[in-house]
């Protein structure tokens, strides 16, 4: 058995020994920090949970591959995103998921719509139009704006030249913000 | 005043990823456009906004179950793991055992062509038969047995003397040397390559011999059939020596040999 406290690198060590186990608290400690990056990207729960899945088998199947002095998040987040990009671009093809079933699934939760407040209001618009923008948009701005990551990183993850990562990125803030101010009341 | 700046200044000034050039130009724009200071405000919002979405929640099977499935995979997987992670793994175990198998049939049950095999039709009981072969390292200039053409000298000459003698000691072997028997070797190279082996013969059994295209003993065996597992002794003392290519029909081939029956064997013959 292995305690939640042990890191990441012992584990690692332990799985590229030949100790699968080792590999169980990896999942419990980063399925759903990886849930919500792949479902900002997809924005559906079922096809978000098998990425998610099929993110922690790969990196199992390269973690020969893998430098244990890097970090582990950093390198299985990587996977989890060139697997959804790939999903969504040969699976998807440019499909938009139907924004009806987004909105009914999250207005259900949060009960009575009269008693939302301003703030869950405006999250009720950002996630409508979020769902309504393209694939190539929506994916870029996760990369940026909730991972983070660097022109040049976004560049080498969606294999694009720097400048189409910035002329993108400012075509997809024009477009939700276009999106977003249809949407108010 | 007229708006110039291009959009994606402007989202890559809020994502801090402009050279220096476009740094100046945009902050001396800013500094003088109220729309771009209002969208760049805006863009801001959004991205907060965004960083701020709803994630809906997983499901109650997927908190509950996901490690379970994927350990599951995980551990059929590891089960395979030797194929994994030696590609090769499985056409190399096929040859050896296809090689095991091979090495493991009798030769009596192979099919044989009887035009390159030498065979002796009796067997005669013999008993401290001295073998003497020629180390590889000279048996280009020994006189070879069994009638074939012997190089001597850089000529091809009739053999004069068997390979084989029985119970010969290293005097007589250096007389020989001494009276010309084997040309050219003096008696310290003599002594250094060439020995007498004492080879017990059982009763029944014939000593056996399989020499390759270039003359090398390969295996030997007792008996009528060649067994690697047994003899083993007898073959490692013979293994290697060399005798002058086996010649059948004027072709080099494999050939089995009867060291016992070296000593008077003259010539080779093929039975058809």
């Amino acid at each position: 058995m292995y305690n939640s406290i042990e890191s990441d690198e012992v584990l690692i060590a332990r799985v590229k020994k030949g100790d699968c186990e080792a590999f169980n608290p990896l999942v419990e400690r980063y399925k759903m920090p990886l849930y919500k990056i792949l479902y900002r990207m997809v924005r559906n729960r079922d096809d978000t949970e098998d990425l998610v899945e099929e993110a922690f088998i790969k990196a199992y199947r390269a973690i020969s591959r893998f430098d244990i002095k890097r970090s582990f998040y950093a390198w299985i987040c990587r996977i989890a995103v060139n697997n959804a990009i790939n999903y969504i671009k040969k699976e998807r093809r440019g499909q938009v998921q139907s924004i009806g079933v987004v909105e009914y699934r999250l207005t259900a939760k949060k009960g009575n719509p009269v008693a939302m407040t301003r703030e869950k209001m405006l999250k009720e618009r950002i996630n409508v139009a979020l769902a309504k923008l393209p694939d190539e948009f929506r994916m870029i701005l996760v990369l940026k704006v909730d991972e983070e990551y660097s022109y040049e990183e976004i560049s080498n993850i969606l294999k694009i030249p720097k400048g189409t990562v910035m002329s993108r990125l400012a075509r997809a803030r024009q477009k939700l913000k276009k999106l977003f101010d249809e949407l108010e009341v | 005043m007229k708006c110039d700046l291009p959009r994606e200044l402007l989202s890559g000034y809020l994502d801090e990823e402009l050279n220096e050039e476009q740094l100046d130009w945009v902050k001396k724009h800013l500094a003088q456009c109220d729309a771009c200071r209002k969208e760049l405000e805006e863009l801001k919002k959004l991205d907060e906004h965004l960083r701020s979405a709803a994630i809906e929640e997983p499901s109650r099977e997927f908190v509950f179950k996901v490690n379970r499935q994927v350990m599951e995979k995980i551990r059929k997987r590891s089960r395979f793991s030797i194929f994994r992670f030696s590609p090769i793994f499985v056409p190399v175990a096929v040859a050896v055992l296809v090689l095991i198998v091979l090495i493991n049939i009798p030769e009596s049950s192979k099919p044989v062509d009887l035009d390159h095999r030498v065979l002796y039709s009796e067997s005669e009981v013999r008993k401290d038969i001295a073998v003497k072969l020629p180390e590889a390292s000279t048996a280009r200039k020994m006189p070879l047995e069994k009638g074939i053409a012997v190089k001597k000298d850089k000529s091809i000459v009739e053999p004069s003397a068997p390979i084989v003698a029985k119970s010969k000691s290293y005097q007589a072997a250096e007389q020989e040397v001494a009276g010309g028997v084997y040309d050219r070797i003096d008696a310290d190279e003599f002594m250094r390559t060439v020995s007498l082996e004492q080879i017990e013969i059982p009763d029944d059994r014939v000593v056996r011999a399989i020499i390759d295209t270039h003359g090398v003993v390969v295996r030997v065996a007792t008996g009528n059939t060649i067994i690697p597992e047994r003899d083993t002794m007898l073959e490692n003392r013979l293994q290697g020596q060399q005798l002058k290519p086996a010649m059948v029909s004027g072709k080099k081939a494999q050939i089995y040999v009867d060291l016992t029956r070296m000593k008077e064997t003259k010539e080779c013959t093929t039975q058809q």
